[in-house]
């Protein structure tokens, strides 16, 4: 009785926090139909009447250029994560699986980068990248977001997992490393979908290197901070119709691939 | 490449190593050379020496935004991690069914671009009329407050955004960890008659040890480098009085517009690192003495 009692009073507990975080997102959806009246009554949730005129308004270039902005968001975002994916979970086989002199010095860098993060270095970032010429390149946002830490780190631990049998078999036929590990590749994927779709979601979100090195070709973050500084005469529901629309890609990924990023991560813990 | 070198592992290394040198090695190292160097904008800069560290250490705003940042990373940390332990507590031990669907609804935040929080705090913050003010503040007899206006709270605003962000998001990884634990240890505890809060606190989150490790070192770099939500809240300036001035919202005014000094700009960053090799450290420290992540698990 008294077991029941608790577990019905911590399902209360969880449930009002749950409506915490959720109900932001349900008053932004709605505010997307709102005038600005009533976008200032934050009391209020539902809107008067539902028109898309404000989702019309997004698109038709008057405020900002949201299709090509997004555009370049998905493609930087892409980018990065698809390169790091790559270049990190090569690094994170080597430092599972293969003898090499030095392998303790080439982890410290590693972890160095996770140390010492991109903000800390963005001001000589940005000399050195105009330097190069990729100064308001797209490439000059990816390949800067490729070097992660965190993903060498998160391989590392996956590729611990794989059976040394396997390898030692494919290295007693004379396969090379990189061949062993794109064979090895496809037993991860669960891992490499994970840490994916992390990279992905945070590169999304970057605000201070697109600010610094971006200036025509901008992103969503920097589109949307300038929208909402532009006044408050401005149709505030605009806004409200871009920040839900920022938000479908990385929710709605995480929601396809949320069950093998739970047993990935799982899976990394019972090691 | 030298011949006694193995070349295999050596060179799916390199395309990563490449990528290091050319957009996080040089940029440091160039980085040590701009702050030890004049602030001209036009025309060459000279050597200075220290002068620039030195002029960043005696401007107050440098404590400032120094004290800022490191209540602000401490106080998120400090309240994040607690509250994830406990609300992955309850969704493993009251829910079944629905426990997948409550953490995904958890996690939204965290998913959420800090740009969109913009928006969300018109709702959230808003002087009297927001949310907290109507259903935390006002009920309980106090006095509306400016969230992000009055110096004594703006700080205490970006902590709560920082909270509400990454609680979700930290109880999914422990979520996770926990479900990746053998059963075995769960079973024998409960068997000897301990209660589902102990089995928890005492055996299964010292078992969580590295991956709270993780998230903790993970959380205390992001919000060290916390700009994104200061910058669309408070835009690039401090607030009022200062007091939500942030470490890289200072550094990016005095890099560009009205200061544009680079070199000092970069004298700031740098002189971040062994700050932030401390803090890391002393986390490190109080995790151990209280998460006891070596210890073997009793019963």
């Amino acid at each position: 009785m008294k077991a029941a009692l608790t577990r019905w009073g911590l399902r209360f507990i969880l449930l009002i926090i749950t409506l915490v975080f959720v109900y932001p997102f349900a008053w932004m959806f709605f505010s997307g139909f709102k005038t600005n009246l009533e976008i200032y009554r934050p009391l209020q949730l539902l809107p008067e009447s539902f028109g898309g005129e404000y989702y019309r308004g997004l698109f038709s270039g008057e405020w900002l250029h949201y299709g090509t902005v997004y555009g370049n968001s998905f493609l930087i975002a892409m980018g990065q994560a698809l390169g790091a994916v790559l270049l990190t979970s090569m690094c994170g086989y080597v430092f599972a699986k293969c003898p090499l002199r030095g392998k303790p010095a080439w982890f410290m860098l590693t972890l160095l980068v996770i140390l010492i993060p991109k903000q800390v270095i963005a001001l000589p970032l940005l000399t050195w990248i105009q330097r190069i010429h990729l100064y308001d390149s797209l490439l000059g946002v990816v390949l800067p977001g490729i070097v992660s830490g965190v993903g060498v780190l998160f391989f590392t631990l996956a590729f611990r997992q794989v059976p040394d049998a396997l390898l030692e078999q494919a290295r007693v036929e004379g396969a090379s490393e990189f061949r062993i590990y794109w064979t090895v590749l496809p037993l991860m994927n669960a891992a490499l979908l994970t840490f994916g779709l992390i990279h992905f979601i945070l590169s999304w979100h970057e605000h201070l290197i697109p600010l610094l090195i971006l200036h025509e070709h901008v992103t969503l973050p920097l589109a949307m901070s300038s929208l909402q500084s532009s006044g408050l005469r401005f149709p505030q529901a605009i806004i409200m119709c871009a920040s839900t629309l920022t938000i479908l890609p990385t929710a709605l990924i995480f929601a396809l691939l949320y069950r093998r990023t739970r047993s990935a991560l799982a899976e990394l813990m019972s090691t | 490449m030298k011949r006694s070198w193995p070349g295999g592992p050596v060179s799916l290394l390199l395309p990563f190593f490449a990528c290091f040198l050319l957009f996080w090695a040089i940029p440091l190292l160039d980085g040590v050379r701009i702050s030890l160097h004049s602030n001209e904008i036009a025309g060459p800069t000279h050597f200075v020496g220290l002068d620039n560290y030195r002029a960043v250490l005696s401007d107050p705003r440098h404590g400032t935004a120094l004290k800022n940042t490191t209540l602000y990373t401490l106080a998120s940390l400090g309240l994040i991690l607690p509250l994830s332990l406990c609300l992955a507590f309850i969704l493993k031990t009251a829910f079944k069914r629905l426990r997948p669907i409550l953490s995904f609804l958890l996690l939204l935040p965290a998913i959420t671009p800090p740009v969109v929080l913009g928006t969300l705090f018109l709702l959230v913050f808003h002087g009297r009329e927001g949310l907290l003010n109507q259903f935390f503040v006002l009920p309980f007899g106090f006095k509306a407050i400016n969230w992000l206006k009055d110096p004594d709270w703006i700080l205490c605003g970006l902590v709560l955004q920082s909270v509400w962000r990454w609680t979700g998001f930290v109880t999914f990884f422990l979520l996770c960890g926990l479900e990746g634990l053998p059963k075995t240890y769960e079973e024998s505890s409960s068997l000897e008659g301990a209660r589902p809060w102990q089995t928890y606190w005492r055996i299964q989150v010292p078992l969580l040890g590295p991956m709270i490790l993780f998230v903790m070192a993970y959380l205390l770099v992001d919000s060290f480098a916390m700009f994104s939500g200061a910058y669309t809240i408070l835009g690039n300036s401090g607030g009022t009085n200062d007091a939500g001035l942030m470490m890289v919202t200072y550094t990016y005014q005095t890099a560009f517009a009205p200061f544009n000094a680079f070199g000092r700009a970069t004298a700031i960053s740098l002189s971040l690192l062994p700050w932030m090799f401390l803090l890391l450290g002393f986390g490190y420290l109080t995790f151990k003495s209280v998460g006891r992540p070596g210890r073997e698990p009793v019963l």
